[in-house]
């Protein structure tokens, strides 16, 4: 909430020059993020798949409020949480100058602009890449981990970033059991136990299956032959140190 | 002698019973009876029941026999039903899933899903909708908005299993299609071909969710195909399957519609050299045939090469057996978004021939004896110029239908144009990669903008044409009883006659169609059952802007019909 009372605080005149850069910005995220065909159209005129948003009367709280919570029950997300703050404010002071507002508050000078992450090695910056990359299919990372808001969060939080490539490919996993169901043996990672069901990952194949079991209807016992190198083996060497470099410094 | 001509004789008749036999039981297989087992009515994609209670004669009697409201006001209904044994499977914009007795709307049980994860702001992943379930194997099967398809126990609704196709927070893509069983698997495909993505086919064991293959329609380096992408750009080149295929058990074929290529509206950084008009960004806007074991692909036939107007392919996919400039043929019926529409030889691919079902249209001039496309009108970056139809489509993702008794397809077609002005921006995974503005616009010089046409595919003549002031937005239901059914945007769902397009009974529903209709019968009583729900978002929402004036409504109501004291 205090983002959004960030975005939604009319504290005062900016000079000139910085409302233009941030009316600029506001374009530009409005361009990339709100006319992207299915939306709005450019500029918020009329003819797309959402409504048409210039010349409306809108009023700056308005926009603002509508931006960060959305529209519930239509398409029109909240941005809130998924936009940066620099972007909302901007966004927001863009579509009031489509609806004759030509000079929109904007919070005090500082507050808009969101403190900027340190840039990544090359190797980081490659191994972030790698640690998603799509043309591996499900043989990637993020299959089973999520930093920094990527990946599916099969696996709990990464806590502890293994040396190089061979700790990484021999890494314990004391977690995984195995299970027996419906007259298979599988390598499990348990997620809940439940007096009416059991919840588990089969790891038998990637992607993992969240499978949901009647107690009755599942045996575990501790440990299990899976090893985590047999789902990795898509990466070489050189790719899983960059994947490394990056998780030192995203953990 | 005698003998040996009675023995031909008997050969002769032995073999044409065996040929009537066998074009009778694809006929029957592709028609629908007590239960509606497929998104598509079944797995040839007809859209097609059986069943005749309800005919030309008697339609004026229907009334509602249930309705159900799903208390999820996303926006719109948009499911095709499936039912089997007497119990309905239902899914809403949000994936509630619901068993109901078929024949007293009862609920049996619900499954609420998790509110899904938010995909990338302003791709289509953030769009609120889903086409339906698949039920087989003892399983009710779906896909949602953030990727994950779901297996819930048949009988209990209980959540059996789960599996994460991809992250949607970063490819920008999300499922509303619903998913293709197919013996002990089931296929599904996802959308986000207009985002910065790789569009793929992927099928899992109904039993376990294990995956069993996937199939990318962009191919990798060292694939066949891969030459038809410049550099890289394959990487997100589109093409996403965003519909439900259909499929051949005979031929063991699985026929899929693939997206457009992307960036949609500029070419310069897909293409890899002059050749506009044969094989290019492969497999986009194409239909494909893949063994429906392996995931292998047998044949393609590419409809829109070097796509630049967003024309994609993914639509239904019709199967039928028809005789072809006379000879008996297993032939296929396909319309991309141009509203060109194909009659493809089913077991190569051969073309056969095309028909245009827009009276309005200007990205081409036309097409040639063996399929190629002339005189493209293609968009240039920074310049706008009007382009029709829009991408909008001529019709959009709802389905056609089609009769076995008349031989037509039922159609509904938009006439709706763009104005549209390309740009050359750069991709950034999961992100919009449409690369255009293109504002709806009418078509100048016309009273209405739609109609509901009936064709016949093998002589592309269209029978009759039944215009509408509005567009139309919902799939196509056609039945035994010569009667075609289908709803509007005001909220009226009504019949034709199908083999003149007379109106024969309309019925106020209260709500906007965007959806599906059904039918199926219960202890002997036929009913009808159609979704309502207007979606005021992508394609609803550009309706919408094109007459502003109009307040189409939304919910998420399914309206069930049947002739008073029919059945026990």
């Amino acid at each position: 909430m205090k983002r959004a009372v960030l975005v939604l605080a009319a504290t005062g005149a900016l000079s000139a020059q910085n409302l233009q850069g941030v009316l600029k910005r506001g374009e530009e995220v409005f361009s990339q993020t709100c006319a992207t065909g299915y939306c709005h159209t450019a500029k918020g005129g009329a003819g797309g798949g959402a409504p048409r948003l210039a010349a409306r009367g809108f009023t700056q709280a308005f926009i603002g409020n509508t931006v960060f919570r959305g529209v519930p029950g239509t398409a029109m997300p909240a941005f809130g949480m998924s936009l940066p703050q620099a972007d909302l404010v901007a966004v927001v002071a863009y579509v009031a100058t489509l609806n004759g507002i030509p000079n929109p508050n904007l919070p005090p000078s500082g507050a808009a602009s969101a403190p900027a992450a340190a840039p990544l090695s090359p190797e980081a910056a490659r191994g972030r890449q790698l640690f998603s990359d799509a043309t591996k299919g499900f043989a990637r990372c993020s299959t089973c981990h999520e930093v920094q808001g990527i990946g599916m969060p099969v696996a709990t939080g990464i806590a502890k970033v293994p040396a190089d490539s061979a700790a990484l490919k021999a890494l314990a996993t004391p977690n995984v059991s195995t299970a027996a169901s419906e007259g298979e043996t599988m390598p499990a990672l348990m997620v809940a136990r439940r007096a009416q069901s059991v919840t588990f990952y089969d790891l038998s194949e990637v992607p993992p299956v969240l499978r949901t079991v009647l107690p009755a209807g599942i045996q575990t016992r501790e440990g299990s032959n899976w090893k985590h190198s047999s789902v990795i083996a898509s990466y070489s060497d050189a790719e899983l140190s960059a994947i490394l470099a990056f998780l030192r410094g995203a953990i | 002698m005698v003998v040996h001509a009675s023995y031909h004789r008997q050969m002769r008749t032995t073999l044409l019973l065996v040929v009537l036999a066998m074009a009778c039981r694809g006929q029957d297989a592709a028609a629908t009876r007590a239960d509606w087992p497929h998104y598509g009515g079944t797995q040839f994609s007809w859209r097609y029941s059986a069943l005749d209670q309800i005919n030309t004669a008697n339609v004026k009697n229907l009334v509602p026999a249930w309705i159900f409201q799903t208390g999820d006001y996303a926006e719109n209904l948009q499911a095709t039903p499936i039912v089997s044994g007497g119990v309905m499977y239902l899914i809403t914009a949000r994936a509630q899933v619901f068993a109901l007795d078929a024949a007293s709307g009862k609920v049996i049980w619900q499954y609420r899903s998790q509110e899904a994860r938010r995909g990338r702001p302003g791709t289509i992943a953030d769009n609120n909708a889903s086409r339906g379930v698949a039920v087989s194997g003892g399983m009710v099967l779906f896909g949602t908005a953030d990727n994950f398809l779901v297996a819930l126990d048949q009988k209990t609704g209980r959540e059996v299993w789960k599996v994460s196709v991809d992250d949607t927070k970063q490819c920008g893509c999300g499922i509303t299609a619903a998913p293709l069983v197919v013996k002990d698997k089931v296929v599904v495909g996802g959308n986000g071909g207009d985002s910065a993505h790789r569009g793929y086919l992927t099928a899992f064991s109904i039993k376990s969710g294990r995956l069993a293959w996937r199939w990318y329609v962009t191919p990798g380096p060292g694939e066949k195909g891969n030459e038809t992408w410049k550099g890289d750009s394959w990487k997100f080149g589109g093409g996403a399957p965003w519909l439900t295929g259909s499929y051949d058990s005979d031929l063991n074929l699985i026929y899929w519609g693939t997206g457009n290529a992307a960036s949609d509206f500029f070419d310069a950084d897909r293409v890899p050299g002059p050749n506009h008009s044969r094989d290019v960004n492969l497999y986009t806007a194409s239909v494909v045939a893949l063994d429906a074991d392996t995931g292998k692909l047998r044949w393609y036939y590419q409809e829109v090469p070097d796509d630049l107007w967003d024309y994609d392919s993914a639509y239904e996919v019709l199967l039928m057996d028809r005789e072809v400039r006379g000879r008996m043929r297993k032939i296929l019926a396909h319309m991309n978004k141009s509203g060109l529409t194909f009659v493809l030889d089913r077991q190569t691919g051969e073309y056969l021939g095309s028909f245009n079902v827009p009276e309005v249209f200007n990205w081409i001039a036309g097409v040639t004896e063996n399929g190629t496309l002339v005189g493209r009108n293609e968009p240039q970056v920074g310049k706008q110029a009007m382009f029709c139809p829009s991408a909008a489509g001529a019709k959009s993702w709802n389905s056609m239908a089609y009769s076995p008794r008349t031989g037509f397809l039922y159609v509904p077609v938009n006439e709706i144009c763009e104005n549209l002005t390309a740009n050359d921006e750069k991709p950034q995974e999961g992100r919009g990669y449409m690369n255009g503005a293109f504002p709806m616009a009418l078509p100048p010089n016309r009273a209405t903008y739609s109609h509901i046409d009936a064709w016949d595919p093998v002589i592309g003549k269209r029978a009759w044409s039944d215009p509408y002031k509005y567009l139309l937005l919902a799939s196509m239901l056609s039945t035994a009883g010569d009667l075609v059914f289908t709803g509007d945007p005001e909220g009226n769902f009504f019949a034709l006659h199908a083999r003149t397009g007379a109106k024969l009974w309309n019925f106020q529903t209260g709500a906007g169609h965007r959806g599906a209709s059904v039918s199926y019968s219960v202890n002997g009583r036929q009913y009808i059952a159609t979704t309502t729900g207007w979606q005021q978002s992508v394609v609803g929402g550009a309706a919408l802007g094109l007459f502003p004036q109009e307040n189409w409504r939304q919910g998420s109501t399914l309206v069930v019909f049947a002739l008073p004291g029919a059945g026990k």
